[in-house]
Formats: structure tokens, C-alpha cells, sequence
């Protein structure tokens, strides 16, 4: 490479004879990363303005709303005092019903993901083909258009039996958990179907039921793609909004993305540093997930470009 | 299977008999939801609750159907939380349920057949209420009429003439009235204020002299007041004799007075037409529709730039770990989060970001409230949401190119551009084409960004339904449902059909183009 590109720089440099103009492959290279770190830089910048000025803000014990210091002058964690604090708005209410909400709506939707996937890979029956086409075709559906039917339908369901009805916690973890005959069955599915049949054939020559095997074998071979879909169900769901929103009516059911949603829209300067505390415990536990799961997360992902 | 089976009949085994326990509970419980929806007129989802009693049923009772067990229960609950709202939505769509058609005919009529009032040969009475000591709900009342006379009544016994000396009445107070009653507690003042509206509900006495409380002071003699005759589809009130005929969702007079609340009936395509062919509508949703379509596109695009920008750029600087690590910041931090964030960020009277533009450049955009400014304002914060999804997917699909093809071109004597402009976009554009349709599939719906940042606003003057420059057409469902005064569901749902069918649409070219549909089921 070096060769090829010396060549036409010898050229070149005899052409022009000033210095200044032409650069050898070196100093060349070397331009080429100062550009691309000022690059890097500007857009790190970018990245983080939000993150750097709520964290800011949200130390920031002076109340100021115009504040516009990046390291505030009197620091100190009274915005978290008041947000733990805060009589009418219960903050760790609303974080434990997000982290119950989304932690069993996550359980139940990757066991009935894991366990449908396993029969659709392993078992031939009249209808396969369809239902499986029939799945891809549901799960286009965004459950934000029939969030009009899902309303009317819990309400319905609550003049009988008020658990199914609006304002439960219940009904927001089935419609959740329903959801998991969806694309991620087949990541699933398409993960199993890679798994080697013999291990499994042996087991069933020895005796074993097909749920033994599910538990005892399938299931830990096919653990990190349970646990890609797990995180990314999971992240999914803690920051829904639109669900919550609509189906929750009491402010001890909401959860922890529509309560940081009522802080903004109720009275701004009462609630201002509150908020970005709120913004920053809300987005801690996120954050913590994505650091300890990140291979499983970034993995996920382009797997799912290449295969898709 | 196992040995069991072959001394003991299948369905004897102690497992069998749980499972086919489970399921008969399971079923019995929804057959007793199934017999109250029906009640109240309500057959699409008592039909479909049969259907999950006939999945559930299938699946799990006939050992011939072992397969469909391993799918039973996910099929059963994504009929009932996701087919049947998708169903539903389309039933919607074809009615004029909404505000004032909230309720099925049959629930409008049972609403109705429970109002009373007072027939003019009505009796009225001061009344006294006493509380059950055992029973929370069971009173008694103790009724006094205009001529003095005194009466003693409870929920379904018959109102009986009482007096003072009789047994069981305790001493009266200086105002005639008995202090207690045998086994039953006389209700303070303030509790009955509490408790007026509960009091009210209650019956006493027995058809067809029922006695009920109409006032904190006066109880009478009231009667049904609307019948509902069946035969003739017509509903009576008897103390004005007007006859209604059930019209357009609502029960009205030969004079046209209305009576509420009103239900919902079929109006065939009329929500479609009105999508479609409104005068009215025609302005707002002509903005609404091509601004939708600007916004997933410009999104789409500017992310995936963006996102390949970074990573081609970085794909061989020296410390690329640290910068990737920092660049994917916004990813892992929930939307909602983020959005409220730069909302206030460019929030007029103090967002930093308007501060520091008004102490640079003397002035800022009105982000919030400027129509265009809202626009770009919406861009760029997609643009910062998704550009490290895109990063993260570029910089996946960019291992996947050969590099001895890149080094043959460079061999060649092809500049960097020409690498990358005549190989590695053609490549990665063929590895990522279908992310990017799914991507603009999503922000075409993206709901989360356009309510959460603006709310749709700033708001499009002169609009008969309320609308905002930065609407979506999902958005405007929302606000057609949820936010305005008068919600109409019809509207909202026959929208979100269209949406739907057109993201189908999209969805089922690119499955075919991709082969999805082939390789993912077989």
C-alpha cells in the first residue's frame, strides 16, 4: 500500500514545489485523525448537552430555573430530598409500580416467548405455517392505533371484574405479556432451530418428556438470546408511555415515565429541580442494565440487521 | 409415554386430572364473564372470550393436541389483548361510538329503565335512616306524611303503618322521632349527609309502591319512568307520555328532542368518508398528512446519516472504543427522559439552549411555538435519539463487507469516496434497506416523540376539530379520542385503520422483498 501511494506523491511533490501544499503519507495520516477527533468531539458534545445539563441541573441547589452553569455554585442533593419527599407527587410509588409493571410483564412475556418458540421449532402440527404468518402479520400491528379498543375493552371488563378493568396494574401486565407472540418469538425460534437435534434425541430416547428437555436442555442453550430479548423487552417497557397514560387514572398507579411527565405539565418553577432529579433517578436503572448487558444489547441488535 | 400410562388410563393420571381441573376453572370463570357481557349487550367480546374458552379448551384437553399446548396460552391471550383490539378498532371504525355514544344500546336502555320519578298521586314524607347493626348495607326508614301519620320501611318489606308505642321503637326525641330501632342504629345528621348518594340508590318498600329518597329531607312514592317496549323499538316516559324512537345512535321524540345518553350504532363508511371527503377535515389533514410523511422520512434519513457518518469515520481512528462508548449515551437513556429534557432545553422562558443562542446570536427560534422551528426542533431531537441505533447497526453491517474487495479498489487507484460511494454504501445500503423501512414504519407512528415534546402544538388556527402543526396522524387519533372536549372513537379508529393498512402495506412489500416471510417460517 505504502509503495502505491509514494508513487504518485513523489509525482506530485516535484510537480509542486512548495512544502506546504503537499504532505507525505505521515503527516497526511496524522491530519486525517486531528479532523476526525475534532469530529469525535463536536459530536460528543452533542451527545451529552441533555445528559450533562439535567445532571447539572438536578445538583443544582439554587433554584434558579435560568441557570445555565455547567458545575452549579451551590451544589448539593436537595432536589432529591424533595422528589423522595414530595407529598403529592409519590416518587418511589411510581418507580416501584414501573420496575412491577415491567419486571412481570417481562417474566411472563419472554417464558411464553421461549416456550411458544420452542413449539413452533420442535413440532410439526396442521396450522403451523399459517399461525406463524398470521404472528408476522399481528405483530406489525403498533398497539398505539387499537389503543382506543383497548381502553373501551377494559373498561367493559371492569364493570364485571374490576382487576381486568382500567386503572389495574393487571390488565397493564397482560396487555404487556400479550404481546409476546411477536417478532421475537422468531429470534427465538430461529436460535432454537440452530440448536443441534441430537442432544435432544438422545434425551427423549432416555425417557425424558419434551418439558424436561425444554427446561433441562433447550432453555440454557438458547440462555443469550433469552436474555437479549429480556433487556430489550424490559427497556422497552419501563420507558412505555402511551399505555400507562391512558389505562392508569390514579396517581399511585402510575408509573415512574408518565409521573416525570405530570411534573412537567403541573406548575414548572414548583417542580423544576424535582423534575431532574425524577429524570435522573428514572434513567439510573436503564442506564445500569445497558452497562452490565451491553454485549447481549449491541449483539442483539446487529443481529437482528444482518438476519432481518 | 411414561410407564403410567400403560397400566392406568391416560385420563386418570393424577396430572391429566389437575390440567383438566385448571381448565375447567379457567373456563367456568370466563363462561361467568361471557354470561354478564351478553347482559349488557355487549356479544363482540363475549364472542371473542368464547373463542379463548374454545383455544384454551383445544389446546389443553385432548392428548392428541400436545403440539398446541406449547402455544396455547400465548394464542388465548394474544386473541383476546391484541387481535380483538385490532378487530375492535375496525367494528369502531364503522360505528359512531364517542362522546355521547359511549354505551351499547342495550346499557343506554337499562340506564334509562332506572330513572324514577314522582307520579303526581306520589306520597312524600320526611325520613329518618337507620343502619343495619349487622349488615352495612340493609337501613330501614322511619316516615313521616304530611297528615302526621307515621309509616316504618326497609329494603324489599312492605311499608307498614308504625307508631311510637309499638314494639321494638325506641324513645322518641322532642321531634317525634324514635331514637332507635330494634337492631338497627339511627344515622347521625352528617352521615346521612355523607352517604346521600348511597341512600338514594335503595329501594324500599315493594313494587309497586316503591318509597325512595329524592331529598336530604323528603323520601316518595316514586315509579319507573321510561319503559322500554321491545316490539316496537320505542321507549316511553310516563310522566311527560313523549314516545321515543331510538335515531342515529340516540333515542329522540316525532319533535326531535333528544334524550341522553345516547349509543353507538353502525354508520357503515361514513368515518371514512369523512376522512376522506370532509371539506372541514380537508385542510388540517392535508397539513397533517404531509408533514407526517416529511417527518418519517427526514427522521429516517438524517439518523441513518448520521449513524454511518460515525461509523465509517471512526471505523479505524486509534481510542475508537471510548468515543463509540460515549456517542451511544443517548441510547440506553428512555425516550420519554430524553424528549422532556430537550423540551425544556428550548423551553422559551428559560431552556439553557435559548440562553445560549439569545447570548450568541442576540436572538433564538421559537422552538415551541413556531411552526417551522417546532418542525426542525423535532428533527434534530430524532436525529438525536436514533443516531446510535444506526451506529450501532452500521458498524455491524460494515464487518460484514469483504475487505478484500475495499483493497482491490484502493489497488485500483479509488480514492476513500470512491470506496465508499461505489462499494460501501451500495453494500450496507442492501444490508440495512429493510431496518430503515422498519425505522420510517415506526416514526410514522412515533406517537412518544410528537405528544411528549409539543403535544402536536403549535395549534392550526381555524381547525373544526382541534389539530397542530406538528400533528401526526396517530396524534391526531389521540386528541380525537382522548384530549378533546367531544372524543370521537369512529373517526379516531377509522384513521388508525388506514394508518394500519398502510404500514401493512409497507411491511408485507419488504417481507417480500427480503423473503422474511420464507426464511423466518419455515
Amino acid at each position: 500500500m505504502t509503495d502505491v501511494q509514494s508513487h504518485p506523491t513523489k509525482l506530485s511533490s516535484t510537480a509542486f514545489k512548495g512544502p506546504n501544499f503537499s504532505l507525505n503519507y505521515q503527516q497526511r495520516r496524522w491530519l486525517g485523525y486531528i479532523i476526525r477527533y475534532i469530529i469525535a468531539a463536536i459530536l460528543i458534545v452533542f451527545a451529552f448537552v441533555p445528559v450533562v445539563w439535567v445532571v447539572s441541573a438536578s445538583f443544582n441547589q439554587a433554584g434558579s430555573l435560568v441557570s445555565v452553569e455547567v458545575i452549579p455554585k451551590h451544589a448539593g442533593i436537595a432536589n432529591y430530598r424533595g422528589l423522595f419527599e414530595n407529598k403529592y407527587y409519590p416518587f418511589l410509588t411510581w418507580l416501584r409500580n414501573s420496575f412491577i409493571v415491567a419486571g412481570t410483564s417481562t417474566l411472563l412475556s419472554v417464558t411464553s416467548t421461549a416456550v411458544s418458540a420452542y413449539g413452533l421449532s420442535r413440532f410439526r402440527f396442521f396450522g403451523r405455517k399459517t399461525l406463524m404468518r398470521a404472528i408476522l402479520v399481528i405483530s406489525i400491528f403498533p398497539a398505539a392505533l387499537s389503543i382506543i379498543a383497548i381502553y373501551t375493552t377494559l373498561q367493559q371488563f371492569g364493570d364485571h371484574v374490576g382487576i381486568l378493568g382500567l386503572n389495574s396494574h393487571v390488565s397493564l401486565i397482560l396487555i404487556y405479556a400479550s404481546g409476546a407472540l411477536s417478532i421475537n418469538v422468531f429470534l427465538v425460534k430461529g436460535y432454537m432451530d440452530s440448536i443441534p437435534l441430537e442432544i435432544e434425541e438422545s434425551a427423549l430416547v432416555d425417557g425424558a418428556t419434551h418439558a424436561q428437555i425444554f427446561r433441562m436442555i433447550t432453555l440454557p442453550l438458547a440462555k443469550p438470546i433469552l436474555i437479549t430479548i429480556s433487556v430489550l423487552t424490559f427497556m422497552a417497557i419501563y420507558g412505555d408511555f402511551v399505555l400507562p397514560r391512558v389505562l392508569m387514572q390514579s396517581s399511585d398507579k402510575f408509573t415512574v415515565m408518565v409521573g416525570l411527565y405530570l411534573f412537567q405539565s403541573a406548575d414548572y418553577a414548583q417542580n423544576w429541580g424535582v423534575f431532574t432529579a425524577g429524570a435522573v433517578i428514572a434513567a439510573l436503572p436503564i442506564l445500569g442494565i445497558y452497562m452490565l448487558l451491553q454485549r447481549y444489547i449491541i449483539g442483539g441488535l446487529t443481529a437482528g440487521a444482518v438476519k432481518l | 409415554m411414561n410407564k403410567q400410562s400403560s397400566v392406568v388410563p391416560a385420563f386418570l393420571t393424577p396430572s391429566t386430572m389437575l390440567r383438566l381441573a385448571i381448565v375447567g376453572v379457567f373456563d367456568a370463570a370466563l363462561m361467568w364473564l361471557i354470561l354478564q357481557l351478553l347482559g349488557d349487550g355487549n356479544y363482540p367480546l363475549a364472542g371473542i372470550l368464547a373463542v379463548v374458552i374454545l383455544i384454551i379448551s383445544f389446546c389443553f384437553s385432548l392428548d392428541q393436541f400436545k403440539p398446541y399446548r406449547w402455544l396455547g396460552l400465548s394464542l388465548a391471550f394474544t386473541t383476546l389483548f391484541v387481535l380483538y383490539p385490532i378487530l375492535y378498532t375496525f367494528y369502531l371504525s364503522t360505528t359512531n361510538a364517542g362522546y355521547g355514544h359511549i354505551l351499547t344500546k342495550q346499557e343506554a336502555v337499562d340506564f334509562l329503565e332506572r330513572q324514577q320519578y314522582v307520579p303526581e298521586s306520589g306520597q312524600q314524607y320526611k325520613w329518618t335512616a337507620y343502619r343495619s347493626l349487622e349488615a352495612q348495607d340493609d337501613y330501614v326508614l322511619w316516615l313521616q306524611a304530611e297528615d302526621g301519620t307515621t309509616y316504618l320501611t326497609g329494603l324489599n318489606t312492605a311499608t307498614k303503618p308504625a307508631g311510637l308505642d309499638q314494639e321494638g321503637v325506641g324513645p322518641a326525641d322532642d321531634k317525634g322521632i324514635p331514637t332507635t330501632i330494634q337492631g338497627y342504629q339511627r344515622l347521625e345528621k352528617r352521615d346521612t349527609v355523607a352517604m346521600i348518594d348511597q341512600l338514594g340508590e335503595l329501594a324500599f318498600g315493594v313494587s309497586p309502591d316503591v318509597i325512595r329518597i329524592t331529598s336530604l329531607s323528603v323520601a316518595a312514592t316514586t315509579q319507573q319512568r321510561y319503559t322500554y317496549d321491545d316490539k316496537n323499538d320505542t321507549l316511553t316516559d310516563h310522566e311527560t307520555g313523549l314516545v321515543y324512537h331510538p335515531k342515529e345512535g340516540v333515542f329522540v321524540t316525532e319533535a326531535g328532542q333528544e334524550l341522553p345518553p345516547g349509543f353507538r350504532v353502525g354508520v357503515g363508511t361514513d368515518n371514512f368518508n369523512r376522512f376522506f371527503s370532509s371539506a372541514a377535515l380537508r385542510g388540517p389533514l392535508f397539513r397533517i398528512i404531509s408533514w407526517n410523511f416529511a417527518y418519517a422520512i427526514l427522521s429516517v434519513m438524517c439518523s441513518f446519516a448520521l449513524g454511518l457518518f460515525i461509523a465509517v469515520l471512526f471505523d479505524s481512528l486509534p481510542g475508537k472504543e471510548i468515543i463509540r462508548a460515549l456517542l451511544i449515551i443517548p441510547y440506553p437513556i428512555p425516550a420519554l427522559v430524553s424528549i422532556l429534557i430537550w423540551r425544556n432545553l428550548l423551553n422559551p422562558d428559560f431552556g439553557a439552549l435559548v440562553k445560549l443562542q439569545e447570548s450568541l446570536f442576540g436572538t433564538a427560534p421559537h422552538w415551541l411555538t413556531d411552526p417551522t422551528w417546532t418542525r426542525i426542533a423535532i428533527i434534530i431531537i430524532n436525529m438525536w435519539l436514533s443516531y446510535p441505533y444506526f451506529y450501532i447497526v452500521s458498524s455491524g453491517a460494515l464487518q460484514a463487507i469483504p475487505t478484500d474487495m475495499l483493497d482491490a479498489a484502493s489497488v485500483d487507484g479509488a480514492n476513500a469516496w470512491q470506496r465508499f460511494s461505489h462499494i460501501i454504501l451500495p453494500l450496507l445500503l442492501k444490508i440495512v434497506s429493510p431496518l430503515l423501512v422498519a425505522s420510517f414504519a415506526f416514526n410514522f407512528n412515533n406517537f412518544n416523540l410528537i405528544y411528549i415534546f409539543n403535544q402536536g402544538n403549535p395549534p392550526i388556527a381555524g381547525s373544526p376539530i382541534p389539530a397542530g402543526h406538528t400533528d401526526i396522524l396517530i396524534s391526531f387519533v389521540y386528541r380525537l379520542a382522548f384530549n378533546s372536549a367531544q372524543s370521537d372513537y369512529g373517526l379516531g379508529a377509522s384513521i388508525s385503520i388506514v394508518l394500519f393498512l398502510f404500514v401493512a402495506a409497507i411491511t408485507w412489500g419488504q417481507f417480500r422483498y427480503t423473503r422474511v416471510l420464507e426464511d423466518q417460517t419455515a
